[in-house]
């Protein structure tokens, strides 16, 4: 049985990730997924794990500045490589515009889908500043939200890229 | 009513900076030292007996700290509902039968995932495959197989098989109804399996330290999780602690208790070391619980002018291998048929029959979409077949403020009236209202509307809340609350109200929630309750902590209470404002001159206080609440009636839901609310087949993505005032808008196709269906 284990479970290897702009060096093995080595040996749990099969879109970071489920993506493709993830957004206290979009917007409810929502929403303004409604929905519709009914987070990603939606909370 | 400062304010979210910076921690990011992986094993079989279980491999593995099986319980068994009438009817692991596909039977804790899964693998199972049965009418038959031989049935004698539960109801005389209507119509509506497709998936992790249990699990309630755990584990309450976490999505989905918050703690007492269970999200799609489709078969009784005369509804419902909440769903299919509509005679019947599917839960209305969906497409039915219009029939039947219900209760403010008028103003409703069969072109646009109504709190356990507001040194509250935030923003809402009582800062109060260590009893975020249970108990807790500062501040000016006012954190008279002494000073004061007591308010609240006991589930008789929302949402859909494709393009829900504290969390729920019922409408199914799910993921189980939501727009019909220091009746707001408009959505395709829709989901197999017929019959 133990043999068995260690071929489920493959070699180590070390690997260095730049995650948020910090150098890690974690010994993975090659049937680790990329959030599982964020959350349990970074120890970065603001990426969320929903699914498990790359559907919800709740592990969403940004690899090498693009959108990427974490939860699809294995660890060990991810040496020498850059991650960020929704811990990287915030400049201490200060939340980057989209943050302070989603707060504004009414765009959170339960949360869970909220960092990766905002990752690929980082990924789209970093991309496109002014994006277009279609071209907001194109970059979101891999992530599921079952509180907000999304127009919040249309709304959000708008007033972030300055496109004319007065915030509607106080 | 004296000017709000922070009450029907749209103050943004208290716990949003922790959710938006990844800070916020939900179960699965609870860590502790030496925790072990739980896994559960599940029955392969929809209907068997267990000859033979052996589970030493799996305990001798290397690394498997635990094992259990039925024999490792203390046998107690639990259930949604627990009353004498219906007892606990489900054992937290399989004992000697299993009874629907992917049912506990044993569970492992082992130092990682793969030893965990290679013990499972270990446990070996002889069965005895039994006959199975699934379908609720089949099961309900005489030669059906009996799904608990041994049970302990309903009390009635009937002729059926496998009833888990019955509710009869009504009034007046039926068939004299009948026999008095101009006409009558018989129609027969089936709903269809959903899930309730939270984000983040169930998880729990329990650590057994110093004869104490410690429970991390996303729930619905931590009160009634500990209660759930500390019975079945034969605990003292005392003994478990159910901690806070943040919650990421619930709908009905969290409440009652699950295998793998059994196990997960039943583990941790066994192996004394923290065990964590993720339950996947295919074993949430096969083998948790999932709403409840019901077969709905109305016949109605009305006057020419359509009023409404008699009604006999009889409403079956699937409950799968146990009770779940089957029987409670029966019952609020009675509720929700009572509330919007005058039924001068009623004849009601509802069977919850046991087969060999997975248990079934609350889902977010339970049984108010369904039976709505079945009631408002039959009324627009019937306006038509009588010349009417959708509008004027709904207004012809709706409740009026002040009226009192079957049961009792009244209905106070109630503002459906004005919401029906408002939805069909707004809406533009009879301008639009029948051109879309008339249209030419494969695409027709299509308008309906749908009228529901929806309890706020009940006497459920624990069947009320408590609150404490603890005043600071420095003169700002601290609230200390059981209630729970699962979205819906509760933990913005008690504070907002807390602030409003006491003239104080929202920013500067702080909450401690949702521990059941260190927090009072709280209802939790079931039954449409918290805003108003908790929040009428944040109200009368800051109110006593206010009233202690102001009997200090008599004392220290020598004056009466009646000359104080409070306003941003100081006391005053009114009789010379310069006379003043600030929270801070006077908390001084009391610790000063009453041996070192500080200011606490304490505060209670429950439904219906009066009331010794909540209604029967079998009779519907006892009163309820006496607080109920009420709305009229208008859908406008658009069909294409080549490929019979039908979207949602815009919904209108306007509803009565009290006074809303933050219009933009009410906003957030009905928008929330159309999503989901869009979904139901036209998106969501989990297929099954013999008791296996065919389709257990999110690729296959297909949710609203952001290409699907439609405009939202919403208006809201204010019936009740907050008036600051007065007990409010802030009604539900979270539930009943996902009824109406599934019922809008069904009259509008009506509108503009022709095709009656008695059915969900409304695929364009069943829309081209309808469409081919209707084209043969012209």
């Amino acid at each position: 049985m133990a043999d068995r284990s260690r071929e489920l479970s493959g070699k180590s290897q070390v690997i260095s990730i730049e995650v948020n702009g910090e150098l890690h060096e974690v010994t993975v093995r090659p049937r680790h997924t990329l959030v599982e080595v964020l959350r349990e040996k970074i120890g970065l749990t603001g990426t969320k794990d929903g699914c498990e099969q790359g559907v919800c879109g709740a592990c969403t970071i940004l690899l090498e500045g693009r959108p990427a489920l974490s939860c699809l993506t294995l660890a060990i493709e991810c040496d020498g490589k850059k991650v960020r993830t929704v811990e990287g957004l915030a400049n201490g206290e200060k939340v980057t515009a989209i943050q302070q979009a989603f707060l504004d917007q009414g765009a959170v409810q339960c949360g869970f889908c909220t960092p990766g929502m905002l990752m690929s929403a980082t990924a789209l303004l970093e991309k496109n500043p002014k994006p277009s409604l279609p071209e907001i929905k194109k970059a979101l519709e891999g992530n599921l939200c079952r509180c907000t009914g999304y127009n919040a987070i249309v709304a959000a990603v708008r007033q972030a890229s300055g496109q004319g939606v007065d915030p509607v909370m106080q | 009513m004296s000017e709000l400062s922070h009450i029907g304010k749209s103050y943004r979210r208290k716990d949003g900076p922790d959710k938006v910076t990844g800070r916020a921690t939900y179960s699965q990011d609870v860590k502790l030292p030496g925790t072990l992986i739980g896994r559960i094993l599940r029955s392969p079989h929809p209907h068997a007996r267990i000859l033979r279980i052996d589970t030493s491999k799996a305990a001798a593995l290397p690394g498997v700290k635990a094992v259990i099986t039925v024999d490792d319980t203390k046998g107690i068994k639990h259930g949604f509902v627990e009353t004498p009438r219906y007892p606990p009817d489900q054992e937290v692991l399989a004992r000697e039968r299993v009874v629907y596909v992917g049912e506990e039977i044993a569970a492992v804790a082992a130092v990682d995932h793969i030893t965990a899964q290679q013990a499972l693998e270990l446990i070996e199972i002889d069965y005895e495959i039994l006959p199975a049965v699934f379908d609720p009418v089949q099961a309900m038959e005489p030669q059906a197989p009996q799904i608990h031989p041994s049970h302990p049935k309903v009390r009635d004698e009937l002729p059926y098989s496998n009833i888990g539960g019955r509710t009869t109801s009504g009034w007046g005389d039926v068939e004299a109804g009948f026999a008095e209507s101009d006409y009558v119509r018989i129609d027969r509506f089936e709903s269809h399996l959903r899930t309730h497709g939270y984000l983040e998936p169930q998880t729990t992790i329990a650590h057994w330290e110093n004869d104490r249990l410690n429970v991390w699990t996303s729930s619905m309630g931590t009160f009634i999780k500990r209660a759930k755990l500390a019975r079945t584990l034969d605990l003292p309450y005392s003994a478990v602690r159910v901690h806070k976490v943040y919650v990421g999505g619930t709908f009905g989905g969290k409440i009652d208790l699950y295998s793998h918050e059994y196990c997960a703690s039943r583990l941790s007492m066994i192996a004394r070391r923290p065990v964590r269970i993720v339950a996947s999200r295919e074993e949430i799609f096969s083998a948790y619980r999932h709403g409840q489709p019901l077969a709905m078969e109305i016949k109605t009784g009305v006057k020419k002018d359509g009023t409404i005369v008699a009604q006999e509804i009889r409403v079956i419902n699937n409950s799968g291998g146990y009770r779940g909440s089957g029987v409670v769903v029966i019952f609020l299919a009675w509720g929700f048929t009572m509330i919007p509509y005058r039924i001068p005679n009623l004849k009601f019947e509802g069977l919850s029959v046991y087969t060999n599917y997975t248990v079934r839960a609350p889902q977010r209305g339970h049984g108010c979409p369904q039976i709505r969906f079945a009631i408002e497409s039959q009324l627009d039915k019937i306006a038509e077949d009588l010349g009417i219009d959708p509008v004027t029939i709904r207004l012809r039947n709706a409740r009026e403020p002040w009226e009192e219900l079957p049961n009792g209760d009244n209905v106070h403010e109630a503002g459906l009236i004005e919401c029906i008028k408002v939805a069909a103003e707004k809406s533009n409703f009879l301008a639009k209202y029948g051109k879309g069969r008339n249209a030419s072109g494969n695409i027709r646009r299509g308008i309906g509307m749908g009228v529901s109504g929806y309890f706020g709190g009940s006497l459920i356990y624990p069947n009320g809340s408590g609150v404490i507001v603890k005043m600071n040194d420095d003169g700002t509250p601290t609230v200390l609350t059981g209630g729970i935030d699962v979205g819906q923003g509760s933990e913005t809402v008690i504070c907002q109200i807390v602030a409003e009582e006491l003239s104080v800062d929202i920013d500067e109060v702080k909450i401690i929630s949702s521990d059941t260590d260190t927090t009072p009893q709280d209802i939790g975020a079931w039954i449409s309750g918290m805003t108003y249970v908790t929040g009428n108990a944040a109200r009368q807790a800051a109110g006593n902590a206010r009233q202690k500062m102001l009997e200090l501040a008599a004392l220290r000016f020598n004056t009466d209470i009646e000359d104080l006012a409070i306003k941003d954190k100081t006391i005053f008279r009114r009789s010379n404002p310069a006379e003043r002494i600030s929270y801070r000073d006077i908390i001084a004061y009391s610790i000063a001159t009453r041996r070192g007591d500080t200011i606490l308010g304490e505060g209670f609240w429950r439904t219906m206080r009066d009331e010794p006991t909540h209604p029967s589930l079998a009779t519907t008789k006892g009163r309820w609440t006496e607080n109920y929302a009420f709305s009229c949402q208008v859908a406008e859909v658009e069909v294409d009636i080549e490929t019979g494709e039908a979207r949602l393009i815009k919904a209108l829900t306007v509803h009565d839901c009290g006074f809303p504290i933050n219009p933009a969390l009410v906003k957030g729920q009905i928008d929330g609310q159309v999503s989901m019922a869009l979904g139901h409408a036209f998106l969501e199914e989990v297929l099954t087949k013999n008791g296996y799910t065919l389709n257990p993921t999110w690729l296959d189980y297909r949710m609203p993505t952001i290409h699907e939501m439609a405009e939202s727009e919403d208006a809201d019909v204010i019936t009740e005032q907050y008036s600051v220091g007065k007990p409010y009746r802030t009604k539900e707001v979270g539930e009943g808008l996902v009824s109406g408009i599934l019922a809008a959505i069904s009259n509008a395709i009506y509108d503009a196709t022709g095709v009656y829709m008695t059915s969900t989901p409304f695929t364009p197999e069943r829309i081209v269906k309808g469409a081919r017929k209707l084209a043969r019959t012209a």
